[in-house]
């Protein structure tokens, strides 16, 4: 009798938590799929029903593929970019030395910014003839509107934003790496270099791991900059994924086709997650 | 395998959030919204002025900052004033695109507000939404003389002889230019088409100047520059006599000839890509880079605070495509609409409050502090208008252009709008980025919103 008691309790346990799960993600994720197979009208109302034919259509448009091009190479970007940046900055900042207070919070203020008021900042920075990049370079780039640049500037942008948690994921990481270590090491004589190589970065690993499944999926995530700067032009060089949803549910109306949009990129981000849990194992040591 | 199959629902629970973050919106249910084909509805019922005592309305409206104060101005005075005991609370509620949306979203459930101001554009979408009190209904309820507003204003919100919404702020768009570096080119004769811009081209940029013109790609202009040619942008008498089915600038020439004329401006470097929107070609005329961009006459005072007395800023109708062009301006910016709560006393009160807010005296007010056009014409004897005038004289220029427009250069209604207009400035930014030519950036814009419209009326039947 008691032992089915146990059986049994701890699920009323989840509700709570599931209720919350089911009212904010499966709910929404199974409406989104059910969207994604009609096509909608004006209010998002499931009018005509399409089976996979808005899937289709956005496999054969150039739009769409042109989204999933630009939205790769800005997550690439990104995600190298602003792991770079924190992990480069966590390590200036793990030895002791005068201003070092500044110095930490100057690399994790990023964190503190909201990207839109980031990218109005970085707008007037990159305006063509009033911004400060183009007169201390003494060039004359019109950076977010040539379709060579944009792309780079927003990445870039976000890549910083993105540093500020990246340098305290690192910072935490670093500081669980026993100390002693490094001096069994510089006893036996090995240089900085080696020690960054065989002990730092190894000793990183699982936190690395993690950083790198979060800084992927904020990538792909990334809208409001792209909002404010560019409005995924110029000639749709800078339109990655979600700022096409964004546009064809909210701008167009057009709910079923943004629906199966975002199924895509669940996909996506699934197999992406999938494969790097496939490689955690192989990769990280803890 | 356990830990592979903790793996996997871990992946898809993250993965998940990506979704719900949208799908969460788009949980659009049917209950309860009302059949969105049903046209304009006319049956409602206004109480009369004497029953509407202690009745609150509420207004929703997209104007930030500055205008947003005058606005609140507006409102409190209403509310200090009126002898009804209507209580206004109005709410800012965001951009145009921002304000419907949450609308959509509130009709569904429960109507959120009884007024609502919502941008040109969405003229169509209200229409036909099945939502609203035309404004007619309001004014012929109360026997109101609408003599008095500006009949270039009104035409567009007209739809077969019925004034829909009651124009608010409304604005055309202007060409400014730098008087001194036309004075040191020599310039006497300020260009009134594309064309001319382009023979003055060299003279100014001899003068000094750094670009001839800041043109920004705004689909607005696009519509202004078919307008100025007297021609339309959709078929069905520009979607005025019935719901437009497909483009009309792709066959009448009007939007080749835009196109011609712009790139022919970009190929020369008069006027190089500046970016997207109305406001992206301001900046370089303010810092005196430019010797001519095109903006709405809401942005006067703004060029005036930006130029600072740096230069000497004139202003000129908006330039058509070749000089013998003859068509008009039509307008933008927004239009107040009456939302249908089945309340006759909330309706009064925003009727009451509507004719308030388009009086001489509230639109003077409103003139001075936005730089929007005052609807009504009795505005302009306020002693408030007149002394804005004589403080910028440039306005001039903006009410002269509207007065010489016609009604039937009011512009197109479009369902799509919105969409057309991003359509059209991409089509335009892939041509001056040398992507493509003109026919074919024609031939894009023509399919891709006639494919648009098509399956519009096809799911909103």
């Amino acid at each position: 009798m008691k032992r089915k008691k146990d059986l049994v309790a701890p699920y009323f346990y989840l509700i709570p938590s599931m209720l919350v799960f089911a009212v904010f993600l499966f709910y929404p994720f199974v409406k989104t799929i059910y969207l994604s197979l009609f096509k909608t009208n004006k209010l998002g109302q499931a009018k005509i029903f399409v089976g996979l034919g808005n899937y289709a259509e956005l496999l054969s448009s150039a739009s769409f593929r042109n989204s999933l091009k630009v939205t790769l190479i800005f997550v690439v970007i990104v995600v190298i970019g602003g792991m770079l940046l924190g992990l480069v900055t966590a390590v200036l900042c793990n030895k002791a030395f005068p201003g070092i207070r500044f110095f930490s919070t100057a690399y994790a203020l990023p964190m503190a910014i909201a990207s839109s008021s980031a990218a109005m900042i970085f707008q007037i920075m990159l305006h063509p003839a009033v911004g400060i990049v183009n007169k201390l370079l003494g060039l004359d780039i019109n950076w977010l509107n040539d379709p060579k640049t944009a792309l780079y500037c927003v990445a870039i942008l976000t890549a910083w934003l993105n540093s500020g948690i990246n340098f305290l994921y690192f910072s935490a990481g670093l500081g669980n790496i026993d100390e002693s270590l490094y001096e069994r090491a510089s006893v036996d004589g090995a240089t900085g270099v080696q020690k960054f190589f065989s002990l730092t970065l190894p000793g990183l690993s699982p936190i690395m791991f993690y950083t790198l499944v979060v800084n992927i999926i904020q990538a792909f995530q990334s809208f409001g900059q792209i909002k404010i700067l560019t409005e995924g032009g110029p000639s749709e060089t800078t339109n990655v994924i979600v700022y096409s949803i964004y546009r064809d549910a909210f701008f167009n109306y057009r709910f079923g086709s943004a629906s199966a949009q975002s199924v895509i990129l669940f996909i996506i981000i699934m197999l992406i997650t999938l494969v790097m849990f496939r490689i955690e194992k192989k990769g990280v040591k803890y | 395998m356990k830990k592979r199959i903790v793996a996997a629902l871990l992946a898809a629970t993250m993965t998940m959030g990506l979704l719900s973050g949208c799908g969460g919106k788009t949980t659009a249910e049917a209950s309860g919204a009302s059949d969105e084909s049903t046209a304009v509805t006319s049956d409602a019922a206004m109480a009369e002025a004497s029953e509407v005592d202690g009745t609150e309305i509420t207004f929703w409206h997209s104007m930030g900052g500055v205008n947003g104060e005058a606005i609140d101005t507006l409102v409190k005075k209403f509310n200090d004033e009126n002898e009804l005991g209507i209580t206004v609370n109005a709410q800012y509620q965001g951009e145009y695109d921002d304000s419907l949306n949450k609308l959509k979203s509130a009709q569904i459930g429960n109507m959120g507000a009884d007024l609502v101001q919502v941008y040109e554009i969405g003229t169509s979408f209200m229409k036909n939404s099945g939502w609203i009190v035309p404004m007619q209904t309001l004014i012929d309820g109360d026997s109101y003389d609408v003599s008095q507003i500006e009949p270039n204003l009104s035409a567009y919100y007209t739809v077969d002889g019925q004034l829909c919404s009651m124009p608010f702020n409304s604005s055309t768009p202007i060409m400014y230019y730098n008087k001194d570096m036309f004075d040191a080119a020599g310039i006497t004769e300020v260009p009134d088409s594309l064309e001319a811009i382009g023979q003055v081209g060299d003279k100014l940029l001899g003068a000094g100047a750094g670009e001839v013109m800041s043109l920004g790609i705004y689909g607005w202009f696009f519509e202004q520059f078919i307008s100025k040619q007297g021609l339309e942008y959709a078929n069905n008498g520009n979607g005025r006599d019935e719901a437009a089915t497909a483009v009309a600038f792709d066959e009448n020439g009007a939007a080749a000839n835009i196109l011609t004329a712009w790139k022919d401006l970009s190929d020369k470097g008069y006027a190089p890509n500046v970016g997207r929107g109305g406001d992206a070609g301001l900046a370089d005329f303010s810092a005196g880079k430019s010797a001519i961009t095109l903006g709405s006459t809401a942005s006067l005072k703004q060029i005036l605070q930006d130029v600072n007395g740096k230069f000497e800023v004139g202003t000129a109708y908006f330039p058509k495509i070749a000089s013998s062009d003859v068509g008009g301006v039509s307008i933008g910016g927004a239009s107040l609409w009456a939302l249908d709560n089945q309340d006759p006393k909330k309706l009064r009160a925003t009727w009451e409050f509507v004719k308030f807010l388009i009086s001489p005296e509230s639109q003077a007010y409103w003139n001075a502090q936005t730089g929007y056009f005052p609807v009504t014409v009795a505005a302009q004897d306020e002693a408030v208008f007149k002394e804005n005038i004589a403080k910028y004289p440039q306005f001039e220029t903006a009410i002269d252009q509207l007065h010489d427009s016609k009604p039937e250069y009011a512009g197109a209604l479009l369902s799509i709008f919105p969409e057309a207009r991003a359509t059209v400035e991409t089509e335009i930014e892939s041509m001056l980025n040398g992507k493509q030519d003109v026919d074919t950036a024609v031939g894009n814009m023509a399919t891709s919103i006639n494919k648009s419209i098509e399956e519009y009326n096809l799911v909103n039947e």
